[in-house]
């Protein structure tokens, strides 16, 4: 099925037979996999270093193998789920949270198309030609596995949460929609790897500035990342919409947080910072790329948990004044702005 | 391999269509829309039409069913479900009966002509032919130019509605503010 979905939509550039396709699917998920616990460790070391104590230093070297114990103790807990639940949605919300976070890493090119013994290869899971939409499709449906998560639990904390959750979801995704039309309209194009192609003169952070910073405050929102996870508010609603998910269905949603962050950093990589292009024009061979990419990647994950360690959770109406009043505004205005000035340099 | 995605999405919308009638719980009921909507897009997508898809799934899956779930897990499911309570309620129930069986007679003949009439001329040929490039069949750059070309007028009609629809919202919503102001007063006091 994974295959058929990437094989269905026409792509825009390049795109392969079907074998490699199967095999790049694989190998994104392992690498979405493989870095998950790496994100979860460096949050935690990171957290310790901003409150000056060590974090995680027991199991393993330098406490590296932390996330292994963790997910070994969430695996082999009971699935528990409270009598009030209803049983077949409460077992789907994780797995929906999960899928949605994993195919929209697919779209996260890591780099252009290679030679890799003598087949090309576009470095990215599916190029598409609606490129950010099908991001924002993964995203209206991730809105399920938390809201469904939340009311299936039979609980009024996992409620108020999911709750919650959704309103800043739908809030901030339309800011998020609209601080990336500039870029589109700049680059003309809604494939990912033609809009890396376009930033060869300029990286789109420094024209799109507005854009830039609207698209990661309401990224912040929409991964439901400090300061605005009131989804979660652990002081005043336990732990939100995964209060009563415990064991394996909890480590799925906490799975899905993590690769939510990475696809987000990935995003703003690839639509502001220039994807897989260095600096100063410099053209390093093809296999560089994906490091450029990861690295560039790292950059932003540092930034999501600076500001977790950083700045203290908004109040709900805050949240919802912020988003409507400031975001969406200044979004509009950089997207008809945008809209101008293309037309008359063009 | 496209056969088999079209009878699972094709599976799919008819039974999520007819789950939202049948089922009880409107929670439920507007699960199974949602379940319809995902299939109707992958449909589209074996059409080609991948923005109608990614489109049908924003806007519809992603908003307007996100206010109907809202609502629904608030307010609360309702015992009874709608043709039990239509039952009930006297001549009006009756009237709003009949009126529904008129109303479905018409939409189906209706469906019926337009299917007959034109759609099922293209039952035994091949879909839009997969054609790389940005401005194929069934891309935004594509529907696009359509929209801003032969449509515009539709178009700009319709956005003319959303707009009194948008500014009609923010006054009802003032109007309320104004009612509430009041009472949020004495809470603060």
């Amino acid at each position: 099925m994974t295959t058929s979905v990437l094989a269905l939509p026409a792509t825009v550039g390049y795109y392969e037979p079907w074998w490699i396709q199967i095999i790049k699917a694989i190998v994104i998920f392992a690498v979405a996999l493989n870095l998950v616990p790496v994100v979860l460790l460096v949050e935690r070391k990171l957290l310790g270093r901003f409150q000056i104590r060590y974090g995680p230093n027991r199991v393993g070297p330098y406490g590296a193998l932390q996330p292994l114990a963790d997910i070994l103790k969430l695996l082999t807990k009971e699935q528990f789920r409270p009598r009030t639940s209803v049983g077949f949605l409460f077992a789907l919300a994780p797995t929906i949270s999960i899928l949605t976070a994993v195919a929209a890493f697919a779209l996260i090119p890591f780099g252009n198309v290679q030679s890799i013994f003598g087949t090309r290869v576009g470095l990215y899971g599916v190029d598409l030609s609606i490129g950010p939409l099908y991001l924002f499709a993964f995203g209206a449906i991730a809105f399920y596995g938390i809201m469904l998560g939340g009311w299936s639990s039979g609980s009024k904390y996992s409620f108020l949460g999911a709750m919650r959750g959704a309103a800043q979801l739908i809030s901030y995704e339309v800011s998020q929609g609209l601080a990336l039309v500039g870029v589109i309209m700049t680059s003309q194009t809604l494939s990912l790897t033609g809009i890396v192609r376009a930033q060869g003169g300029m990286w789109y952070f420094i024209p799109q500035f507005v854009g830039f910073v609207v698209f990661l405050v309401a990224s912040f929102a929409e991964t439901n990342r400090t300061p605005f996870d009131v989804t979660e508010a652990d002081a005043e609603l336990v732990a939100g919409y995964n209060t009563e998910f415990g064991g394996g269905r909890f480590a799925s949603y906490y799975f899905a947080e993590y690769l939510n962050v990475l696809v987000v950093s990935g995003i703003v990589t690839t639509v502001f910072l220039g994807g897989w292009l260095m600096p100063f024009g410099i053209h390093p061979p093809g296999w560089v790329d994906p490091i450029v990419v990861l690295t560039k990647m790292s950059f932003i994950v540092f930034l999501f948990i600076w500001i977790r360690a950083t700045v203290p959770r908004l109040r709900y109406d805050q949240i919802m004044s912020l988003g409507w009043k400031v975001l969406l505004p200044l979004a509009t205005a950089n997207a008809l702005v945008t809209a101008v000035l293309v037309v008359v340099t063009h | 391999m496209s056969a088999v995605i079209f009878f699972v999405a094709a599976i799919g919308a008819i039974a999520g269509a007819t789950g939202v009638v049948l089922i009880r719980d409107p929670f439920f009921s507007v699960l199974s829309l949602v379940g319809h909507l995902l299939s109707l897009a992958a449909l589209f997508l074996l059409l080609r039409a991948e923005l109608v898809a990614a489109v049908q799934v924003v806007v519809y899956a992603g908003a307007v069913m996100v206010l109907y779930v809202f609502v629904v897990a608030y307010v609360g499911g309702e015992e009874a479900t709608l043709s039990e309570r239509l039952r009930g309620s006297g001549p009006v129930g009756q009237g709003l009966r009949a009126g529904a069986v008129v109303v479905g007679v018409a939409i189906l003949t209706e469906l019926l002509i337009a299917m007959l009439g034109t759609g099922l001329e293209a039952i035994h040929k091949d879909g839009a032919g997969y054609v790389p490039g940005p401005h194929a069949f069934g891309t935004p750059a594509y529907i696009g130019q359509l929209l801003l070309t032969r449509f515009l007028l539709a178009f700009e009609i319709a956005s003319f509605l959303l707009l009194i629809a948008a500014v009609g919202a923010v006054v009802l919503a003032g109007r309320m503010h104004e009612h509430a102001e009041p009472e949020q007063a004495r809470v603060g006091a």
